[in-house]
């Protein structure tokens, strides 16, 4: 009962509760410039979680996520082209079987490899996506494609919100309470170890690959129609994963709130000081001073900040479980 | 006066937490006393295509700093002066997005001034619609941005698919070239550069011995050796500024040298031939405008003027590009003292101000300038006339066609020095 | 015939300034395990550092060359501590954290670059710039053929180092095993500091040819970062011979499909075979990772 919460697990169920509430409002008092920022915020949220599940749980770095997310962009953009024109939401669920499929195709040989090689051979299929990207006519080539504009910010900040949410929910029940996620992280631990145990790795970290990128392109799809313009430079380019990479490792690996904090004080640093002195360049070398001193001195990531520590997902789920 | 809260020191004083920045960033704002027209600047000062979105930038400032010297832009015989503000599209898309919205939202810009690429510029073009805001773009040559018939985006300089293919027609007149080998950039622009290289060469009824695209970050030595190979009189190439100097020198080192190099874009910028020194001369370009043009205006003067002007300012001489930036500002002025409103303009106001940039016909230092109403060309200036340059002496010098010719075309190219 | 003698030299030369590229890289990827994402970060800067010294200063690149590669080596032995602390701190996953360190350090640098010498791209003059020797039907570049014979140089000169000097046995031992190298009284801080600088050195010399082959803007450190990996993992991770073999590799894959299917697609296929490589062989070509 809630009576026996303790002080600081009142204090965090509380702050929890506020935020959603402050998320759900937020829309009525904020210009639609600031919304547009926090709708970023949400989508790299999403995006940084989507990454952790195989950087994070599973252990396996992957520099190649851009490719998913440009495979979401890609279906949205093409099937809402005026001679499809098939409507937004019906592009998603195939945007999410493209990316899953593609996943799982590749998850097994490639998963084979370990750390900077699974890293790079994985950036490798993605600059390689990015050039078929470039070459393939359907795609729009290097042009690119335009999206019929929906120029509701309301409506991309919702979707945006569900959708994180759904993700974050959905990850912390998996990651965190089923078998699913225990496996994951015996692999992470120690991957022979866990095979011993009689777990199907190949099978555990394939899932895990594919339902990233499942989430990756879910993302890229909604992104696709709200920037209604896409490229496969920008849909598709390193900067996409890097910033994904960056996000959680300066959130908290391998935590469930830590890439929603580092997601959310990345990109509101980025905007900031983009948006205050974006009229020269020297935004960019503040940024790198950045996240060098957070790597310097906050080495666990900013989770590690806030009370309960690294094991932050550990004083929720306990609080979930009393409720 | 003095414990006035301007809007910015509000947002830096809330930044110190963060959350007071996406919490408590209501619209407290104090304007300035006197109403002055609020212009932001959407371009890529970093990423891939900084080269040009920075001389965008030069462009525009140049008239503002021209402008609000005789105390601003005239409206009704008064004066108003003008304030610009900059958003970096970092050359990315969502970017160009997140700038427009902030300068037309943060700092309530009434007008834009317009980004240097055509994937920004596409995606800026929603959010102007959403807003009513008008942009002038002094730089988007891509022939795409005008097929969507954007209401309210204006463009100064013609698309490449109108300048390219002529240019190989007036050179291969002047020349005699008979082959011609096409190669470009696969990016938007270059692309769309050397795709108007080939259907020029089409048109004319040259041979066409290669087209070819490579990847931005490919190793030039294939291409050339291809080229090389083939041997045609005139080469083409699609590109910017560091591929076209990556050309020449990959060219040189493999001792290639056709009868004559034609180059777009970048080899108009004084940057082109100040970094490859001696091997620049001889290169051709397409510009639509040059020092040499007859046209003059009230503020700039003549063509020459603006030229020194701006390398005074800037310390090296304007290209194209900058002059169309700075003749933006001109279009905006006309614009605005047609509209007959004061700023600051409100919705209402601004689509008349639409309406009225629909209207322009006015010649500045850097031509004429009037926009398509239908077309693939919708609300393109189409009027400049380009013309073919040459590298002289570090220079840039019109030698085609024939009327605009200042020197005599250097065919064939002498060997690298 | 003549065209694929061309096409072959093409690709051996672009190799060369693979190799060069990545040579260092694998040197300290080797012995302090970090992913070093600002690479092209070290290229970029040497090749501003030869630009300014050949512009303010008139010194040829193959001159200035030395003294940008002591300059950078102490800028690397300087910084070599901090990375070493980030990578050997106890928390978790300090590879990665590494990784982003380095990248903090990649956008400071490309950004300071942007900020401070603009956004122009600089071209770098030498005495073999534009010369040429021609050897029957084929065109040999000098100044691609000199960044060649550094690649070699490089190769043997590390070959030296590594397996002829008492301080390249130390590095050995360090690469084998950190904590075992130590309790031999190898000072494994000041050996994996010195292994930065020396990689930071070479990267930065490497950037002085690269700058005058094409040239150099703020932005080029992305292209070489993504090359340097590549190259890298294809030789299998701190292989120093393999990067020899895999940088040859890539630059004839390049240039041979450049000159028979297209250069569209010739990166397309670079990418395509460096994946494929690594799914069938997964410690790189010549199965020496580490």
């Amino acid at each position: 009962m809630v009576s026996k919460l303790s002080r600081p697990q009142l204090a965090s169920l509380l702050a929890l509760f506020a935020g959603m509430v402050v998320l759900a409002v937020l829309p009525a008092y904020i210009d639609p410039y600031s919304l547009r920022i926090v709708t970023g915020v949400l989508m790299w949220a999403g995006l940084a979680c989507a990454w952790n599940i195989v950087g994070g749980y599973a252990g396996y770095i992957s520099f190649g996520h851009s490719a998913f997310f440009g495979i979401g962009a890609y279906v949205t953009g093409i099937l809402m082209q005026r001679d499809l024109g098939i409507p937004f939401l019906a592009t998603l669920p195939l945007g999410i079987l493209v990316a899953v499929g593609v996943a799982a195709a590749i998850g097994g040989p490639t998963m084979r490899l370990r750390g900077a090689y699974f890293a790079i051979a994985t950036w490798a299929f993605a600059e390689m996506l990015m050039q078929m990207a470039i070459v393939l006519d359907i795609t729009g080539g290097t042009a690119g494609l335009s999206l019929p504009a929906y120029l509701n910010e309301f409506f991309f900040y919702y979707t945006m919100l569900i959708v994180a949410l759904g993700v974050y929910l959905g990850t912390w029940y998996l990651l965190e309470r089923t078998r699913f996620g225990y496996r994951l992280k015996a692999l992470r631990d120690h991957e022979p170890a866990a095979e011993a145990m009689g777990i199907h790795t190949t099978r555990v970290k394939v899932q895990a690959f594919a339902l990233s990128a499942g989430i990756t392109s879910l993302f890229g799809s909604i992104y696709a129609y709200w920037v209604t313009f896409i490229d496969p430079r920008s849909v598709m380019g390193p900067e996409i994963t890097d910033q994904m990479v960056v996000m959680v490792l300066l959130g908290g690996l391998g935590t469930v709130w830590g890439p929603a904090l580092g997601a959310t004080v990345l990109w509101l640093i980025n905007r900031y000081i983009w948006s205050e002195l974006g009229d020269t360049a020297i935004y960019l070398p503040i940024l790198g001073l950045i996240i060098a001193l957070i790597v310097l001195f906050l080495p666990n990531g900013l989770i590690s900040l806030l009370p309960g520590g690294r094991r932050g997902h550990g004083l929720l789920g306990r609080l979930l479980r009393k409720l | 006066m003095t414990n006035k809260i301007s809007r910015r020191n509000f947002l830096k004083g809330s930044a110190y937490g963060l959350g007071a920045l996406t919490l408590g960033a209501p619209a407290i704002h104090v304007r300035a006393q006197e109403p002055v027209i609020r212009c932001g600047v959407v371009t890529s000062l970093s990423g891939e295509n900084r080269f040009g979105g920075n001389l965008t930038r030069r462009g525009y400032d140049l008239w503002a700093e021209e402008i609000n010297k005789l105390g601003g832009v005239e409206i009704n015989g008064d004066r108003y002066r003008v304030e610009m503000f900059y958003g970096d599209a970092q050359s990315r898309p969502a970017s160009g997005a997140d700038a427009a919205e902030r300068l037309i939202i943060r700092d309530e810009v009434s007008i834009l001034f317009g980004p240097y690429t055509s994937g920004v510029t596409l995606a800026v073009q929603p959010i102007c619609a959403k807003y009513g805001v008008p942009m002038i773009s002094g730089s988007a040559e891509s022939p795409n941005v005008w097929l969507e018939k954007p209401r309210f985006n204006f463009g100064m300089i013609p698309a490449v698919d109108h300048t390219a293919g002529s240019s190989i027609g007036v050179i291969a007149e002047a020349t005699g070239a008979a082959s011609v080998g096409v190669v470009g950039v696969d990016e938007p622009f270059s692309k769309e550069t050397a795709e108007g290289f080939r259907n020029g060469v089409n048109d004319t009824g040259l041979e066409l011995t290669r087209f070819e695209l490579f990847p931005a970050n490919a190793d030039l030595t294939p291409v050339v050796s291809n080229l090389k190979a083939d041997n045609p009189d005139l080469v083409a190439v699609g590109g910017h500024e560091e591929v076209l100097i990556n050309f020449i020198n990959t060219a040189k080192s493999l001792d290639f040298r056709p009868k004559a190099i034609l180059m777009h874009y970048g080899v108009t910028a004084a940057a082109f031939a100040d970094q490859l020194g001696a091997d620049a001369n001889g290169v051709l370009g397409i510009s639509v405008w040059t020092p040499n043009l007859p046209y003059r205006d009230d503020l700039f003067g003549t063509a020459s003027d603006y030229d020194e002007l701006s390398l005074a300012r800037w310390g090296s001489h304007p290209d194209y590009t900058e002059a169309a930036c700075s003749a933006s500002g001109l279009v905006l002025q006309d614009a605005a003292r047609r509209l007959g409103k004061p700023p600051v303009w409100d919705r209402q106001a601004r689509l008349e101000l639409v309406e009225a940039l629909e209207e322009t016909d006015i010649e500045t230092f850097y031509g004429p300038v009037a926009f398509e109403r239908e077309g693939n060309h919708y609300h393109n200036n189409i009027q400049p006339v380009p013309v073919v340059i040459q590298i002289t002496e570090g220079r840039v010098v019109p030698v085609a066609p024939s009327d605009a010719a200042q020197t005599e075309l250097v065919y064939p190219l002498p060997a690298f020095s | 015939m003549d065209v694929l003698l061309q096409a072959l030299l093409n690709g051996i030369l672009i190799g060369g300034i693979l190799i060069c590229l990545t040579v260092g890289f694998q040197l300290t990827f080797g012995v302090l395990h970090v992913i070093d994402f600002a690479v092209g970060g070290w290229v970029m800067l040497g090749g501003y550092a030869a630009y300014w010294a050949s512009r303010l200063l008139g010194v040829d690149p193959f001159i200035s060359v030395f003294f940008v590669f002591v300059l950078f080596a102490g800028v690397g032995c300087a910084l070599g501590p901090l990375i070493y602390h980030v990578r050997t701190s106890r928390y978790a996953r300090p590879d990665l954290m590494a990784l982003a360190f380095t990248f903090g350090i990649f956008i400071m640098m490309r950004g300071g670059a942007l900020w401070l010498w603009s956004f122009d791209s600089r071209s770098v003059d030498s005495v073999l710039s534009g010369a040429s020797l021609s050897i029957g039907p084929v065109t040999v570049p000098l100044l691609r053929l000199s960044a060649f014979g550094m690649a070699l140089l490089l190769g043997l000169g590390l070959f030296v180092l590594l397996y002829r000097t008492r301080f390249g046995m130390a590095v050995r031992a360090v690469a084998q095993n950190r904590d075992h190298a130590g309790l031999m009284g190898v000072d494994v801080k000041r050996v994996s500091a010195y292994v930065y600088g020396i990689y930071t050195g070479i990267t930065a010399s490497a950037g002085v040819l690269l700058a005058t082959i094409y040239s150099v803007n703020p932005e080029v450190g992305v292209r070489y970062t993504l090359f340097a990996f590549f190259v890298a993992v294809l030789a299998g991770l701190g292989s120093v011979g393999g990067v020899l073999v895999a940088g040859l590799v890539l630059g004839l894959v390049e240039s041979l499909v450049g000159t028979y299917v297209g250069t569209r697609y010739s990166l397309l296929v670079v990418f395509a075979t460096l994946y494929l490589v690594l799914l069938i062989s997964p410690k790189g070509i010549l199965q020496r990772g580490i």
